[in-house]
């Protein structure tokens, strides 16, 4: 798949990516995001509104993501403002010396590209958090990582919904069973 | 011609040069040397080789040493097998990483420079062989000289520190003979160098730096290599991501892969959303206890009524369901309910089974939820509720 061409370079990058994905599809990540959902939920005042909720789960998204890519780190930092030390702490093994994302926003980097993909790339940065003023590899990068964390967040989330609501349709039928087995 | 190609070449590098052009015309020498079988053989030629490279005595030397002398036996055909030995060797090398002799470099101004002359000649060195072959014999001699010619070690040997020599030797004889026509293995030899040369050229000490070959017919402009690398690097993650997003492997063209990925990523979030209001829409009344089987991540969306959270069981929801704490027998009855209702979810989601939460003698039927036998669960049911009530 990778071109011959770039040995060393691009196997670094591969390796990164290899990693990106296969990390958000293992079942592991999966049962962990989970709980952090769960607990998530629950910390929030019912009733609160769909938007908490989102955010609730988004935070416990980044925070199985612990701080390894760019996009997690802004939104955890983003959430809580004066917690920001506390959750580069007690995120796991949030990464420290964290790479430094190229300053050049993604027009100045590839000058082969041209100005459809340039525009294209920013509104991928604008959409993936944190990410506008990232270089066009490391966007693609985050961009990857993202994608798979998403999928992942949405399976979680469907199958919590249709949790509750079978738990909850159950209840109510176990309650009118009971009522007329009474 | 040796000397009008090497004013040529001079006078396309800058002026800096001098030593290099010094070199370059100690090189013509050399090669008149070697090309002609009246004058002197190996030894001198071996000596002139490392006067010319002027290189600190250093392994690159040494090996140069022993292939002087074994290898330019006064023979004009011999020069031109070890050179294309060389090649060829390069070119199996090739695959992996080339490595200068870092060591050797630091009397080089430019190296760069050095190694692009080196490039332009070795263009010639191809046509040198089968000419210079042609003489000693057929072409097909080309490959097949590797073998025969009784060509030295130093080859095998660490290829990658005698690759500057080696292209040393490609200019010499290159510049006895006319131009030519491109040999592949030659170009991306002497083209890999200017690469590396650009990456050592900062400082000369060892660093790891990136191995970029060039292709057949493209420039080898240090520039446009490491423009090339950079390309490289998005176009690996282009592929990548093309991969995580369904439907992108068939679309070419960077522009409409990025419509889809941008697309995919929206159409995620909105789902985030969508989904987050069915969860706020039915958040009031969950019994978090309930959901215990929700973190099984196996059966899909079944395995609800674990009775493990019973304590904190909502009476009225539950009050059916004895908080007996044996959960194998709740998870029958929504299973069944599941499994009516529900049919079309049972596989969607795949679950896996959490080892340490729960008693597992539930879902011991493990991913199928048709692991239970209906039957024999509901009558579980109905003796459990009449005892309850």
């Amino acid at each position: 798949m990778i071109s011959p061409s770039a040995s060393s370079a691009s196997s670094s990058s591969k390796k990164k990516m290899k990693q990106a994905e296969s990390k958000w599809r293992t079942a592991a990540q999966e049962r962990i995001y989970r709980r952090r959902l769960l607990e998530a939920l629950r910390s929030t005042a019912s009733g609160a509104g769909p938007r908490a909720v989102k955010e609730a789960a988004d935070s416990a998204l980044a925070l199985t993501a612990r701080g390894q890519s760019q996009w997690s780190r802004a939104i955890l930092l983003g959430r809580c403002r004066p917690r920001r030390k506390l959750l580069l702490k007690a995120g796991g093994k949030v990464r420290r010396g964290r790479r430094r994302p190229r300053p050049a926003a993604p027009v100045s980097v590839a000058v082969a590209t041209g100005k459809k993909v340039r525009d294209r790339l920013r509104v991928l940065g604008r959409l993936v958090p944190g990410c506008r003023q990232l270089s066009a590899p490391s966007l693609l990068e985050e961009a990857a990582d993202y994608v798979a964390a998403l999928e992942m967040q949405v399976k979680a989330m469907r199958a919590l919904a249709d949790a509750f609501s079978a738990a909850s349709l159950n209840a109510a039928a176990a309650g009118e069973a009971e009522s007329r087995v009474v | 011609m040796g000397p009008a190609r090497s004013s040529g070449v001079g006078s396309g590098n800058s002026g800096a040069y001098t030593t290099e052009i010094a070199e370059s015309l100690r090189f013509e020498e050399e090669i008149h040397s070697i090309v002609h079988p009246s004058l002197d053989s190996s030894p001198a030629a071996g000596g002139s080789f490392t006067a010319l490279l002027g290189l600190p005595a250093n392994q690159a030397v040494e090996l140069l040493h022993e292939t002087g002398p074994s290898e330019a036996p006064s023979s004009a055909a011999a020069p031109s097998p070890t050179g294309e030995l060389w090649r060829l060797r390069l070119g199996e090398h090739a695959a992996g990483p080339l490595h200068l002799p870092l060591g050797c470099s630091p009397t080089f101004p430019s190296n760069a420079a050095l190694v692009e002359r080196a490039a332009r000649f070795s263009v010639f060195a191809a046509e040198d062989s089968p000419e210079l072959s042609s003489g000693g014999g057929p072409s097909p001699r080309l490959k097949a000289e590797p073998p025969d010619s009784d060509s030295p070690p130093p080859l095998p040997i660490p290829t990658e520190k005698t690759q500057r020599p080696a292209k040393r030797k490609e200019c010499e004889k290159s510049k006895a003979k006319g131009p030519a026509k491109k040999s592949k293995s030659a170009e991306e030899n002497t083209v890999a160098a200017p690469k590396e040369t650009a990456a050592e050229n900062t400082d000369g000490e060892k660093l790891p730096y990136v191995h970029v070959r060039a292709r057949r017919g493209q420039a080898t402009d240090s520039h446009s290599l490491a423009e090339r690398a950079r390309r490289e690097k998005i176009n690996a993650r282009m592929k990548l991501l093309q991969e995580l997003v369904p439907g992108c492997s068939k679309i070419t063209g960077t522009a409409l892969v990025l419509d889809e990925i941008i697309n995919h990523v929206q159409s995620l979030q909105r789902q985030v959303e969508f989904l987050s209001m069915r969860l706020a829409a039915v958040n009031p009344r969950i019994d978090f206890g309930g959901l215990d089987g929700f973190l099984l991540a196996e059966c899909g969306p079944l395995a609800t009524a674990n009775g493990r959270g019973g304590v904190a069981l909502d009476p009225a929801l539950w009050s059916s369901h004895p908080v007996t704490a044996n959960g194998a027998r709740w998870l029958p009855q929504p299973q069944i309910r599941h499994v009516d209702v529900w049919p079309t979810q049972q596989s969607s989601t795949a679950w896996t089974r959490d080892g340490a939460a729960h008693p597992h003698a539930l879902l011991n039927p493990g991913a199928s939820l048709f692991g239970y036998d209906p039957a024999s669960s509901v009558s579980l049911n109905s003796n459990q509720l009449k005892t309850e009530l």
